[in-house]
């Protein structure tokens, strides 16, 4: 008994030390460092011009926090295996139908976002049952959902206000919610910073997490393992819709008006954040964490360039480099990750 | 003898009826992605009531976006011809990729009409008139308002460098401003942010945080004027920055009325799209021609002065 006691108490020294390192091997860490590096140069590059400043921080982690309302679901869903590309038709969707409902017709905020929500999560529920019941892989699906809802979008806005955009301003406690900015930072940033913390228990800390992953890794198993493979991707595919209806919403909240235009760069934007944070393109890795901090990084690589001298023109060029260099950075990371074997020390 | 009298009528009959006045027109344009086309075709669709009054059509070609957009209107202008229409009226952007299926067109027996862009290659591509305003003019009108209203330092946002007419509007403000006194530039971003609200704003934003010395902004299109002015707002410098654009929309002329954007440079597309087809559809049908060419559609300034007028056709979805 006494022995026993022994070991547990001397095992306490090596507790910690194993858990500093299995935070350096966790594959977020790689997501991390890729951030840290590119922060740094473009610190360096664009110190003169405030960078490093609130204002600064502000200023990229607003344009990413609207990517990452909507990479988080679309990770999810690389992560059990299956591709989201209609977010790019949904979020303009999402935004006109908000901004036509409650600014010409004038209908009450909370219903006008209830029915908003509720369109969207019919074009996910499209997607989930189509992608299910049929063997059309997921890229196509939500391709021709992308166009369709694209297209729709288009027409019906022309129909009911004779445009494709509207101008919408929301009441005071709305965009207080919804819109303004604290500190320099868009409200978008903290409800970001919230579904990332309410999602991040989803994944990492419940069952529903655990067959994503499963799902992911090898379907067929998942589903002999009693997994409600069908359910659990339809579900997917609505979160994905309802999140990027929100982002759409607040973005609609920030800037007084909605655009029917489809938003392509979006769809680029949503999977170059996970593919940066560490979510394998082929489906059953990832981590939440990983997802933030590659937001982060497309975010500082995208408005970065803004603060320095560089050439404009070069802009893509230098995204392209900065972006391989953290997806490089990554990769190590989840190679020490995956093969690093712990001593075990007798004692 | 009376069969034959019916059989004759009737082929007469058939010939006057069906070809006297019958024009058959198409309109090639930018994508849809671009709410600007949206006016064009109203004006458009408008002429249509004429048109289709006299027994003819009206065909809506679009391109897909403005990444190839020579080519794609070429390919358009090619589509309209080989559906054996009368006439075209077409945007000319990029003459070099277009003027041969332009030729093609008119060798075939089809009239054509321009609008919108490309007015310096009217007497080359053969086209009846032209339709549009001037980008270099419009830009350097702009760059001159804003010097005027007290500007002395502009930024001029271009969301997608390297198209020609951008580029064009953007030279147009530099060198108006610069004429009248004042310094400008021009803000070229990459173009994954085109049509990007959220990232156009942020972007902006960074510009005038990095130099407190821009006092004005002007954008080329009206939902980057919504990014610019989510910008400015955010930095609490709805005073001290003027805001302008080019095009209208209805967020644009709100700013406009509740005094937090100056002004906005109107090519009044609603004529670009209503004058071209009706021309060119009388032009088919009677032999008419207007004797200015080009004819200018702008630009038009609207600011604070004249902004009243504008509400209806914003409405309507014609301004």
């Amino acid at each position: 008994m006494s022995d026993t006691i022994q070991i547990a108490k001397n095992s306490k020294p090596k507790a910690s030390r194993l858990s500093v390192g299995e935070l350096m091997r966790s594959p977020a860490m790689g997501a991390f460092v890729g951030m840290v590096l590119v922060f740094c140069i473009f610190a360096a590059f664009g110190f003169h011009k405030n960078f490093l400043s609130l204002a600064g921080i502000a200023n990229w982690m607003n344009f990413a926090s609207m990517i990452g309302i909507v990479a988080i679901p679309v990770g999810f869903l690389m992560i059990a295996g299956e591709l989201d590309i209609s977010v790019g038709a949904i979020m303009p969707a999402s935004a006109m139908t908000l901004g036509i409902l409650c600014g010409p017709y004038e209908l009450p905020l909370g219903l006008g976002m209830l029915i908003t929500f509720a369109m969207a999560a019919g074009i996910g529920w499209i997607n989930g049952i189509l992608v299910t019941r049929t063997q059309v892989p997921s890229f196509i699906v939500t391709l021709a959902t992308l166009f369709a809802v694209g297209g729709l979008t288009l027409t019906l806005s022309v129909i009911f206000v004779n445009r494709p955009q509207v101008a919408y301003e929301a009441p005071e406690l709305a965009k207080a919610l919804l819109g303004d900015r604290y500190f320099g930072f868009r409200a978008s940033v903290f409800w970001w910073i919230l579904l990332s913390a309410a999602l991040y228990f989803v994944l990492h800390k419940s069952p529903w997490g655990n067959w994503i992953f499963a799902v992911g890794g090898d379907a067929e198993s998942a589903r002999n393992a009693g997994i409600p493979v069908n359910r659990l991707k339809i579900s997917l595919f609505v979160l994905s819709a309802l999140c990027t209806a929100f982002a759409g919403m607040l973005q609609v909240a920030a800037f007084n008006s909605a655009q029917s235009a489809t938003n392509f760069p979006l769809i680029f934007n949503t999977i170059i954040a996970c593919v940066v944070g560490g979510v394998l393109l082929t489906g059953g890795f990832g981590t939440l964490i990983g997802i933030f901090f590659g937001t982060m990084t497309l975010g500082v690589v995208q408005q970065g360039i803004g603060y320095t001298d560089i050439d404009r023109n070069l802009s893509q060029l230098i995204i392209g480099v900065m972006l391989l260099a953290a997806v490089l950075m990554n990769g190590t990371f989840q190679k020490l990750a995956t093969s690093w074997s712990t001593s075990k020390k007798e004692d | 003898m009376n069969f034959k009298k019916t059989i004759v009528g009737a082929v007469v009959a058939s010939m006057t009826a069906g070809s006297a006045m019958a024009a058959d027109i198409a309109l090639v344009i930018g994508s849809n992605q671009d709410a600007f086309w949206n006016v064009v075709k109203k004006g458009a669709e408008d002429a249509a009531v004429l048109v289709e009054a006299r027994g003819g059509s009206l065909t809506i070609l679009q391109t897909q976006g403005y990444e190839n957009y020579g080519p794609d209107l070429a390919v358009l202008i090619e589509q309209a011809t080989a559906q054996g229409v009368d006439g075209i009226a077409t945007v000319l952007p990029v003459p070099e990729a277009q003027l041969p299926a332009i030729k093609a067109a008119i060798d075939a027996g089809i009239k054509v009409t321009l609008l919108n862009g490309g007015s310096d290659a009217l007497e080359e591509s053969g086209a009846l008139n032209y339709f549009g305003s001037e980008e270099y003019t419009a830009g350097y009108e702009g760059g001159k308002y804003l010097t005027m209203a007290g500007a002395k330092n502009i930024l001029c946002h271009n969301q997608t460098p390297g198209t020609a007419n951008l580029d064009a509007r953007c030279r147009g403000v530099v060198d108006g401003a610069t004429e009248a006194g004042a310094n400008a530039r021009e803000l070229p971003l990459p173009a994954n942010l085109d049509q990007d609200v959220a990232g156009t704003s942020a972007a902006i934003e960074a510009e005038l945080n990095g130099d407190p010395s821009i006092d004005a902004v002007i954008t080329l299109a009206t939902w980057a004027a919504d990014a610019a002015y989510g910008a400015i707002d955010s930095l609490g410098k709805t005073d001290t920055v003027k805001l302008g654009t080019f095009d209208l929309s209805p967020s644009t002329l709100d700013r406009i009325k509740a005094g937090t954007q100056a002004m906005a440079i109107d090519q009044t597309p609603y004529y670009q799209g209503f004058l071209s087809v009706s021309t060119l559809a009388a032009n088919i049908d009677f032999g008419t021609k207007i004797a200015t060419a080009p004819v200018l559609t702008g630009p038009a300034i609207v600011d604070a002065s004249n902004i009243d007028a504008t509400f209806a056709g914003v409405e309507a979805g014609t301004r």
